[in-house]
């Protein structure tokens, strides 16, 4: 997570795992969103929750500009505004009737939801791509210990083998939880890409082995 | 080629599906399961001493595998889905269908001790769940890698079916299935394929379909 | 907060036809239940401690309480009726307020989207206006209509049908339906809910129909296929328990009979499963 005085910037995703009219659950020091992405290609990160019965929106179904709750098909726009209301073709759904909506922006091939209202955008990756996110049962701390270095503000820079530096990317979720977005340089060969896939793996089974470790007396 | 069927069994599901992508038509003999426990009964036990569900009855063969009902069904009526007969995707094939076995012991046993009170050691099912569907999802980050959609080649075949129902279905047996993105865009892709159907508790991809336009009044 | 008006319902416990002499163990409102047949047959329920608690056997089910029931189990006259038939189509349980799997079964708004195909689809979203009154304090919702592609198995494609939601107790809606066979008659379709706890609950379907040419399994798996779409709806709602003061959720006039429903559980103090601050 990135902050300044006004807010910080979380990684949700990465930006292949979200592709045009598709929705995914996602976690934010604000609570959980929708994330969505339009047919047009449009980002939005929606309160998951419907205010019609409380059903979450990331259940739901993206057509056009909308998305759409699962359960009685209500739509709402990237704004938050609610479109439709299927019970009632001729009803212009009351302004009241809106879902909370956070800042979303992509870049780099991920994407970052905003906490508050930072004043920057979010970083950028010198030379690094995204490879894959995995969530991990292990504490940053654990991940930490696990890699062998700290994490700054950047993440961990982690030295697999003498070949190959991997970037992990965190952000620590509830429940001594963290979701871990593996990032790599750019001119890796897809050997190197499926090495750092599974070295993930094995980075977490580590990480949780330690923190349930810790957990354990 | 008649099928003893539950609508809400999973492994059942694998051979309807298998049966509509592949325009098979299937005669469906429905068991009472639940609450019947009619596949423990005398006439389905002659048939399969084992007591599981399904059964495919396609005259002298009786197969009570849902495996080798996919296999069956793809190799009668469409051996593309066998994958293309070299060593390594044959082996990948058999290595999955191995593996959907282990779904349906923990995701399956996860679903039945939750859904339908059978029996269980929960915790247990549910952290063999997991680590199931972290295998699936590093060998879908894999393919991907490789240029693949699907679990053995950049078309489904029956290794994909195997594991797909009791994957999707997991929330039924309380394990999540957010944390899985690799997971999500391969069980889209299924469910986007022509002739695919649902079973309950899979909903309709309603995004397929465009935004109807309705006239207030007329229904 | 104290639930003591739901105490003394009614609540199924299981299906009589399963009952065996080693019982079955169970919960009503977080307390450990025992369920058995007797050396007679007849059914028996005890609580914690052994204690024994109320029993009665109606359509197909066990009934019982932690309290002391005031009445008889609602009357459902359908059932009495003969040429039915009458289906048991099994518990399945839910990770959601027992109220939650009661408010879900009185809608049909979703139908289009949860149903799809069977019990609505679209373009036939629309929900016309219906009627909702308390009828000796029970919830009632009449002339409710709905276009079908396949209201029910004894239908032979799409119809406009036209029903009836009836709550007679806090944690039990009966459903009558248009009965395609049989125009003069109506189908009763129940959703009878054991609350477990206040987040946890086993529902138990059973059904009283005219239809003399679907099997009874056929007829089960029908039930469940429907009941087992909302399962992952009701799984997913939040808050888990069902909010009685408006603010957290907004209805619109196709949700009458819930607004009702809910009013009714305020009104009658029935808040196992329920919030009452908006929060």
């Amino acid at each position: 997570m990135l902050s300044d005085m006004t807010g910080s910037w979380t990684p949700v995703a990465l930006s292949a795992d979200l592709p045009a009219g598709t929705v995914m659950p996602a976690r934010t020091p604000a609570g959980s969103i929708a994330l969505w992405r339009s047919d047009s290609g449009r980002t939005a990160a929606s309160a998951d929750r419907c205010p019609h019965r409380g059903m979450r929106l990331s259940h739901g179904f993206v057509r056009g500009e909308a998305l759409s709750c699962i359960y009685h098909g209500w739509s709402y726009a990237r704004a938050g505004n609610c479109l439709r209301i299927p019970a009632h073709p001729g009803l212009t759904p009351p302004e009241a009737i809106r879902v909370a909506t956070q800042q979303v922006e992509e870049s780099d091939g991920l994407i970052w939801v905003a906490v508050g209202e930072p004043a920057a955008q979010p970083p950028r990756l010198e030379g690094l791509v995204p490879l894959r996110s995995l969530m991990a049962h292990a504490s940053v701390a654990a991940l930490e210990t696990a890699a062998g270095a700290k994490a700054d503000p950047e993440g961990i820079v982690w030295k697999v083998q003498a070949s190959q530096t991997i970037r992990l990317l965190l952000a620590p979720q509830e429940d001594d939880h963290t979701l871990i977005h593996v990032l790599l340089s750019d001119n890796s060969s897809p050997a190197q890409r499926i090495a750092a896939s599974r070295a993930a793996e094995t980075l977490r089974r580590a990480a949780e082995a330690l923190q349930t470790k810790r957990i354990a007396p | 080629m008649k099928l003893y069927d539950y609508i809400l069994s999973p492994s059942c599901y694998k051979v309807r599906l298998m049966a509509a992508l592949t325009g098979v038509k299937l005669d469906i003999r429905p068991v009472d399961f639940h609450p019947g426990a009619e596949h423990r009964g005398p006439e389905l036990l002659a048939l399969n001493p084992a007591g599981s569900i399904p059964i495919l009855e396609d005259a002298d063969l009786i197969l009570t595998e849902s495996s080798a009902m996919l296999v069956y069904l793809a190799a009668r009526a469409a051996p593309e889905w066998l994958g293309t007969g070299a060593a390594e995707g044959t082996a990948r094939v058999q290595q999955w269908l191995s593996f959907a076995n282990r779904l349906t012991a923990s995701l399956g046993g996860a679903r039945l001790h939750e859904m339908l009170l059978r029996p269980g050691d929960i915790t247990a099912l549910q952290a063999l769940s997991i680590a199931a569907l972290r295998e699936l999802e590093a060998g879908l980050v894999e393919q991907g890698l490789r240029g693949m959609r699907f679990l053995v080649a950049d078309r489904p075949t029956v290794a994909d079916i195997a594991c797909f129902p009791y994957v999707a279905l997991a929330p039924d047996g309380g394990v999540s299935l957010d944390p899985y993105p690799a997971i999500r865009l391969w069980s889209r892709a299924l469910r986007s394929l022509e002739n695919f159907i649902e079973m309950p508790g899979i909903h309709r991809l309603h995004e397929l379909k465009p935004e109807p336009h309705i006239e207030p009044g007329k229904v | 907060m104290t639930h003591n008006t739901m105490i003394d319902e009614w609540y199924p416990v299981g299906l009589f036809s399963k009952l065996d002499a080693a019982g079955r163990e169970t919960a009503l409102m977080g307390e450990p239940i025992d369920v058995a047949r007797d050396a007679e047959g007849s059914a028996k329920v005890t609580g914690r401690n052994g204690r024994p608690l109320p029993v009665c056997v109606r359509y197909g089910h066990v009934w019982s309480s932690l309290g002391t029931p005031l009445k008889a189990l609602f009357a459902i006259p359908e059932a009495d009726q003969a040429g039915r038939r009458f289906v048991d189509v099994g518990v399945v349980r839910v990770r959601c307020s027992p109220l939650r799997a009661v408010e879900n079964f009185l809608d049909i708004a979703h139908f289009p989207f949860v149903h799809t195909d069977i019990l609505g689809a679209e373009p036939h979203t629309e929900v016309q206006n219906y009627k909702v009154e308390i009828r000796e304090d029970e919830v009632w919702a009449t002339q409710v209509k709905f276009y079908q592609p396949q209201a029910a198995k004894s239908a032979s494609g799409g119809i406009t049908t036209e029903y009836m939601y009836r709550v007679p107790a806090p944690t039990c809606a009966v459903l009558y339906k248009t009965c395609p066979p049989r125009p003069s008659e109506w189908d009763v379709i129940t959703l009878f809910v054991q609350p477990l706890a206040e987040d946890l609950c086993d529902v138990w379907p059973w059904m009283a129909l005219f239809d003399d040419e679907t099997s009874m399994t056929d007829l089960i798996h029908f039930q469940q296929t429907i009941f087992l779409q909302d399962r992952s709806i009701l799984e997913n709602q939040i808050p888990r328990l069902l909010p009685l003061d408006p603010g957290m959720e907004i209805p619109t006039r196709a949700d009458l009979t819930s607004v009702a429903y809910r009013r009714w559980l305020k009104r009658h103090n029935y808040t196992y499963g329920a919030q009452l601050v908006a929060q």
